[in-house]
This record gives C-alpha cells, sequence and structure tokens, in this order.
C-alpha cells in the first residue's frame, strides 16, 4: 500500500500569524498539505495562503474549497496563479459547488452546481496553461479572456464533493477529490462513484488523489478528544438532511432536539443532546490509537489522502505534535 | 526591554520548554489585537528557520508572550524556576 498522506484544515478565523504559526508546525510534523477554508465571513483564504506560501518551504498547500460562484472563475484562476509564483509547484486549487445558505446570504443563488464547477474548473485550467478562454456556457460565458503571465507548471485541481453525480464528476475531471465525510460507509460510497468516474475517463486510481476530509479530533484523553468534536458534530447533525442520519441509524427524535436546542441559541443542550453515533458518523476522534485504526480502516477502502479538519482537538498545537509524532509516522 | 540579554539568563536546557510554553500561550491568546504585525512576522520567520528553541528565537516569543499574556508568563516563569529572569523582566532590564 503506497504511504497514505496527511493534510489538515484550517478556516481563518484567527489573525494570519497564528494560522501561518499552525501551518509551519503542520509542516515540522509530516503534513503534505495545507487546506484553508473560504467562507466570507472569515479572513480572505488567498491572503492567508500567502502568509502560508511566504513562512513555509515544502507542504503543498490550497483552497479547502473555494466555490465558482462568490467570485468570477477567472479571478479564481489569477489568485491561485500568483500563489503559484510564490511557492513554485506547491499550490492546488480546491473546488466545489459551494453552501446553499451562505450564498443566499449574500444574495447569490446556486443554480447548475455541476455545471458551474465543471465551467470553472475548464476556465482555471485554460487560463493557467495560457490559453485563451472564449465559450458559452451553461453558467459562464468569456469573450477571449487571457492572462498577461505565463503559470510555470501544471497546478493540480482537486473538486470538492458529496452527492453520487458530483462525486462521479470529481474522478472524471479532478486531479483530486476531497470526499466531506468521516464514516467508512460514506468514504466507500464516494471512493465508488470517484472510480466510475475515473473509469469513463480512462483514468487509474493512482492518477487521482483520493482525499477523506474529516471532522477530526484527538487527546490523549478519550473524553477531551470527544468534547472538542461535539460542538462540530452538533452543527453536522444540525443540518444534514434526514436521509443521511437514517442511515447512520441516529435518531431522529435527538436529533430534532438539538436542531431546536441550536435554532433558540441554546448551546448547552444542544451539545448535550450529542450521541456515540452521531460522533461516530460524523467525525474520527479519540485516542491516537483510536483514530490510527481509523484512519487504517479509511485508507483500507481506497482513500490516498486524509484531511485533519476541524476542531483536531482542545488545543491545535498539542494536538498537531500528537499526530506528528504518534500517529502520521504509522502510514509513512 | 533587552529581550536577548534576558534569555541569557535562561539555561540552555530551559530553552525548549519555555519556547513550547511561550508558543502555547501566544497561540491560545485571546489579545490577538495586541500582537504587533512585525514582531509576528519575526517569530514566523523565527520558527521557518527552525530557530524558535534557540537564544533568538526565545527572545521574540518572550516580547511577545509578555505583550498578549503577562500574567501567565510571569507565572510561567516562576513555575519553571526561572526567578531571575522573573525579577529581571519586572525590574525592566
Amino acid at each position: 500500500m503506497a504511504p497514505l498522506k496527511f493534510g489538515i484544515e484550517f478556516v481563518p478565523k484567527e489573525p494570519y500569524w497564528k494560522l501561518t504559526a499552525y501551518a509551519i508546525q503542520a509542516e515540522n510534523s509530516g503534513f503534505d498539505n495545507l487546506w484553508i477554508t473560504d467562507h466570507y465571513g472569515n479572513r480572505n483564504v488567498y491572503v492567508t495562503l500567502a502568509a502560508a506560501a511566504i513562512y513555509t518551504n515544502k507542504i503543498t498547500f490550497g483552497t479547502g474549497v473555494t466555490n465558482p460562484w462568490m467570485v468570477n472563475p477567472v479571478i479564481t484562476a489569477q489568485a491561485i496563479a500568483t500563489l503559484n509564483e510564490l511557492a513554485p509547484g506547491r499550490v492546488v486549487l480546491g473546488m466545489g459547488a459551494g453552501d446553499k445558505t451562505t450564498l443566499e446570504a449574500v444574495g447569490i443563488e446556486m443554480g447548475k452546481p455541476l455545471a458551474a464547477v465543471r465551467e470553472a474548473i475548464d476556465m482555471f485550467r485554460k487560463l493557467t496553461s495560457g490559453e485563451k478562454v472564449a465559450f458559452q456556457g451553461e453558467v459562464f460565458k468569456a469573450a477571449g479572456a487571457k492572462f498577461n503571465f505565463k503559470t510555470a507548471n501544471k497546478i493540480p485541481v482537486y473538486v470538492g464533493a458529496q452527492g453520487p453525480k458530483m462525486l462521479e464528476m470529481a474522478g472524471k475531471i479532478g486531479d483530486g477529490v476531497l470526499i466531506n465525510a468521516s464514516h467508512p460507509s460514506d468514504i466507500q460510497f464516494a471512493v465508488q462513484m470517484a472510480n466510475e468516474g475515473m473509469k469513463q475517463a480512462g483514468k487509474s486510481p493512482a492518477d487521482v488523489d483520493i482525499t477523506a476530509y474529516t471532522s477530526f479530533s484527538v487527546n490523549e484523553d478519550p473524553k477531551k478528544a470527544v468534547k472538542a468534536a461535539t460542538p462540530v458534530v452538533a452543527f453536522i447533525v444540525a443540518g444534514s438532511p434526514a436521509a443521511v442520519l437514517e442511515k447512520h441509524k441516529i435518531d431522529i427524535a435527538k436529533a430534532d432536539e438539538l436542531r431546536g436546542a441550536l435554532k433558540v441559541g441554546d448551546f448547552p443542550k444542544a451539545l448535550a443532546a450529542v450521541t456515540p453515533e452521531m460522533l461516530d458518523a460524523f467525525s474520527i476522534c479519540g485516542t491516537p490509537d483510536t483514530c490510527i485504526e481509523k484512519i487504517a480502516a479509511l485508507q483500507k477502502i481506497g482513500i490516498s489522502q486524509f484531511v485533519v479538519g476541524s476542531p483536531i482537538g482542545t488545543n491545535v498545537k498539542n494536538s498537531i505534535d500528537l499526530i506528528g509524532s504518534k500517529i502520521i509516522p504509522q502510514f509513512k | 526591554m533587552d529581550y536577548p540579554k534576558l534569555v541569557e539568563m535562561v539555561p540552555a536546557e530551559k530553552l525548549g520548554p519555555l519556547s513550547d510554553q511561550l508558543l502555547n500561550f501566544i497561540l491560545t491568546t485571546k489579545n490577538e489585537g495586541k500582537m504587533p504585525t512585525a514582531l509576528a512576522n519575526i517569530m514566523l520567520s523565527k520558527m521557518q528557520q527552525g530557530a524558535i528553541k534557540s537564544p533568538s528565537g526565545v527572545a521574540v516569543l518572550m516580547e511577545a508572550a509578555l505583550t498578549l499574556e503577562p500574567e501567565k508568563t510571569m507565572a510561567a516563569l516562576g513555575e519553571m524556576q526561572l526567578a531571575q529572569l522573573a525579577e529581571a523582566v519586572k525590574g525592566g532590564v
């Protein structure tokens, strides 16, 4: 089995220097990839990545993930290509459909997500290859856009996906697939869908970096690991449709109780409603040994990169140290 | 305050643990707004160069930690039996 790559996700809720310090620490701890989330409410993803580019030496980094709607794909391509000048060959684009609620909050209607992602990636690849973009797509139009500068290397594109059609398309057109899930059954399904798309494109599994983008929490004390994961899982449960909850045999009444509590801002009640089944379905959390076991199970399914996503642990710095000293060496 | 001079008072074997402790205070602080950008950038450069546990790296962390979390930092110096250093900080060396 090929060595598993490790990625880490940071949410730029904190100033650039804190995230950059964590990025340096992650690089020194053996992480291969750094993913920065993109949400208008937080710090800008490209500025955050630029700081990481300047102060790191070898880690690969990218958007985890951006979407085609919030900014025109031409500007996304321009930002990523410019980052590639700061850190040549260490930059990737992570692109997904975006979050409906977030887009609605800024007045953007999310229509035809498959076409939007496909066309945005097509524009990205053409522009960063020095080509002129002229086409009339289902979502985007371009009438001769071209960069006045060259991109030194091909920049890999990862497609963020959850639904079957997006997963299939991700396998077909992506250099990587970012699977937003933590449970083996969800990852298994996603890998199957991505493999289907890869087959259609005549690709082999080695051509695509199949990445599990998980909600993760590690601590030597399992109770502390659970405590850190609980708020994140509460929000995942609240945003999950009934079919997803039923698939994981989650008590719908408990989920409704949790949603109701979150709606009125009663966080203690919402957190108390999080069950072990919910934690198991939507996170990987526990001691380093527990996490190693769960990550190994995902590797057997066919992932080639494991992303440690929010919350990471009760103390991010200590958790990165723990992952670097106890978990990553088991997979290298 | 002459931070490099202060760090001269730290025995070599305590530089690593002190660096870890100070960095922890800095990264978990809620007083982020008090961090001078120039100091933050020097700290990141030291980390990038692998010099954050060296005397010059610890000097930068001392300055940042005393700016962001003075009480916690002074308490940590006491716990780490760096009384002479704590006194020098109080005296504004």
